[in-house]
């Protein structure tokens, strides 16, 4: 099953969430999931596009990753192209635990 | 209040046993993502943005300090450290782990909690009045009525698979606090010429893409025949709801293609073909729901109360916050209070683990252990003695809970948007906090007076934005986010849908424009004239030329 078909414009990643942990993740070069889209490899090479599919539909069939897709990279910014996706990336621009430091009490 | 009965209990404790197999399944390979994902969002398990999401149902708004205190231990536990409280008065936390969800799911239903009706084409929680119970406005107190719905909607094998979700509101007041013209079925608990108490029906209201103020289906229904004749009316939109069409496929649509007239014909055709009695509900079972609402026991008391009467001339912020945050109670010497999660810094809805468990406290404290959700995003403590308000309002001090805006300018309805929500088209909290730092000085929100901002940040409108006397949504064009304005909208039992202003704006010229529109009210109202009377004076000319003058 492919639940990955590329069909996007100029460079690509390959995105997806943990199954268990639910982060977003994106297919690094070394074709290991990385949760910083930093690390996110991006290629507009036909046959690194088709190892990153085989790769994606592999690890959903492994029960690693759920929901995988190609995302369109912009060329100049390195960036995704879709809004939605840039936010991915970033993470919320609010969170109220980021605001009030929740994370870090917890972690005491 | 209600507690659950031994079948509740039952059916909620089986339900995460069998979750729990679900996801091992799932975490396994055993199923498939196809398969697990109807399992998952019956059990109010969204995959969102960043991370799931769960969504705890709170049925009819109500909600015991002890369950409120385990949600703030689930915030902390499994979460955040925090929650949000969404437009249809459930929870929802933001970033649990699918492999912890059935030891969270274990913790709610350890107080009767769980996700059902959350998610998926089926009933949805039942909401209600925040008021209920404590209001003297009411007939009777509408949830015994809700309570019953969620009884027969809860697992109803025929309505799991709907054609679309389906909402049903309850309220037994004139007052219509839980906007029961945008539901699916709006219920307004009322009284015959004879005085006999029955049910006021609306149907086919709702707001999302395409947003219609519900039309009376009956105007008065015999209390008895309650579940029989909400039975046929889904059967008739079960079998003719539009099942080709995503977007079509809400009653309302149903409604307004057939016509009310139409309509109304096909569901008593089948309110007659229905065996009789079949599933109506007896006198005493009725009274048996009802006596699990039974009213605390509440104190004889003077209305007037000297210790509160003498603090709301020695301390002003303590007048101030109670000018605005209460409401009257039907006992004397009682008042409703309204807690705000609306401080002009943080996200509308959210509440922090420590406030969960500060507001149970008070709750047990002040309030007979009782709590209210509210489709506004805020929290209500519905029965506290006048003489515990100071008390009450420096605990919420303590709390940073004190915020004193409710109904006004910075009491802002707004849905997660594209920080958190998978949907979304623009973000939405950002806008809200914008706006309401804009007018944060509180002597300005009381001098502005009643006015509700609403902001969905994508046409699904989970922020109400149809129904605000502004309403703000979020779009994005090319990689720009930008914001459509409405004006004229009213949640109210006037219920209407605002009209669109024209061109979007950007989230600067947004706020500029919104104060424009502000400064003009101010100067064109009449004396005690709220925005949305003078809007309905004056008409959209005027106000529209104030929000584009830049
Ligand atoms: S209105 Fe849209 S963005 Fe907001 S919560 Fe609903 S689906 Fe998400």
């Amino acid at each position: 099953m492919s639940t990955a078909k590329h069909k996007g414009k100029g460079p690509q990643s390959l995105t997806a969430n943990e199954l268990r942990g639910g982060a977003s993740v994106w297919l690094d070069a070394n074709m290991e999931w990385s949760r910083d889209f930093g690390d996110a490899f991006k290629t507009e090479d036909e046959n690194h596009i088709e190892k990153m599919r085989a790769k994606g539909d592999a690890d959903a069939n492994e029960n690693l990753v759920v929901g995988v897709y190609f995302i369109d990279i912009e060329p100049d910014s390195g960036l995704p192209v879709r809004y939605r996706e840039k936010f991915r990336v970033k993470g919320p621009s609010y969170d109220t635990a980021e605001e009030l430091g929740l994370n870090a009490k917890k972690a005491k | 209040m209600y507690r659950y009965d031994e079948f509740d209990h039952e059916v909620v404790q089986s339900r995460v046993k069998q979750f729990r197999g679900q996801v091992e399944r799932r975490l396994s390979g055993a199923i498939t993502e196809e398969q697990f994902r109807p399992l998952r969002l019956q059990n109010g398990l969204y995959l969102q943005l960043h991370a799931y999401m769960m969504r705890v149902a709170v049925p009819y708004g109500t909600l015991s300090s002890k369950q409120m205190r385990q949600l703030g231990m689930i915030a902390d536990k499994y979460d955040r450290g925090y929650g949000h409280v969404t437009t249809r008065q459930n929870f929802q936390f933001n970033w649990p782990e699918l492999t912890h969800v059935p030891d969270l799911l274990q913790d709610l239903a350890d107080v009767e909690m769980h996700g059902f009706q959350t998610s998926g084409n089926c009933i949805r929680n039942v909401t209600s009045d925040p008021y209920a119970g404590a209001t003297a406005e009411e007939i009777e107190d509408p949830r015994p009525t809700a309570e019953l719905l969620r009884q027969w909607s809860t697992l109803h094998p025929e309505f799991a698979f709907l054609p679309r979700k389906f909402k049903i509101a309850v309220v037994a007041s004139k007052t219509d606090r839980a906007v029961i013209r945008a539901h699916d079925i709006g219920i307004e608990v009322t009284a015959n010429e004879k005085g006999e108490v029955g049910y006021h029906i609306i149907v086919g209201g709702g707001l999302g893409r395409t947003p219609i103020i519900g039309q009376t289906l009956r105007a008065f229904l015999p209390r008895e025949e309650l579940l029989p004749y909400l039975e046929a009316t889904l059967r008739v939109y079960n079998r003719y709801g539009r099942r080709d069409n995503k977007y079509k496929a809400r009653i309302k649509i149903l409604v307004t293609e057939t016509g009310i007239d139409a309509f109304r014909e096909m569901v008593e055709a089948e309110y007659e073909a229905l065996e009789p009695l079949d599933i109506a509900v007896s006198a005493q079972e009725v009274e048996r729901i009802s006596s699990y609402f039974a009213p605390p026991d509440f104190e004889n008391l003077p209305e007037h109360c000297d210790a509160f009467q003498a603090k709301l001339i020695s301390e002003k912020d303590f007048a101030d916050w109670a000018g605005n945050n209460l409401a009257e109670h039907k006992v004397p010497g009682y008042s409703i209070v309204n807690v705000s999660l609306k401080p002009t810094d943080l996200a509308p809805g959210d509440i922090t683990a420590d406030q969960m468990r500060a507001v149970a406290d008070m709750a047990e404290a002040y309030s007979f252990g009782e709590i209210r959700t509210t489709h506004q995003q805020n929290i209500v403590l519905p029965h506290v003695k006048k003489s515990d308000l100071y008390s009450l309002f420096e605990k919420l001090k303590e709390a940073k809970l004190h915020a004193g805006n409710i109904g006004l300018i910075t009491d802002i309805i707004c849905c997660p948007g594209m920080d958190f929500c998978a949907l979304a088209t623009a973000r939405s909290i950002p806008v809200s906090q914008a706006i309401a730092q804009r007018f944060s000085d509180p002597a300005r929100q009381r001098a502005i007076g009643e006015m509700q901002i609403k902001i969905s940040g994508c046409i699904n409108a989970c922020g109400h934005h149809h129904v605000g006397h502004i309403g703000i949504l979020g779009l994005e064009k090319a990689g720009v986010e930008f914001y459509q304005v409405k004006l004229g909208g009213d949640s109210s039992e006037n219920a209407a849908v605002g009209k669109v202003t024209g061109p979007g704006f950007s989230q600067e010229e947004l706020v500029d424009a919104i104060e424009r529109l502000v400064d003009y009210y101010i100067d064109v109202r009449a004396e005690d004239e709220r925005f949305i009377d003078s809007f309905k004076r004056l008409g959209m000319a005027p106000f529209k030329e104030a929000l584009y003058a830049a």
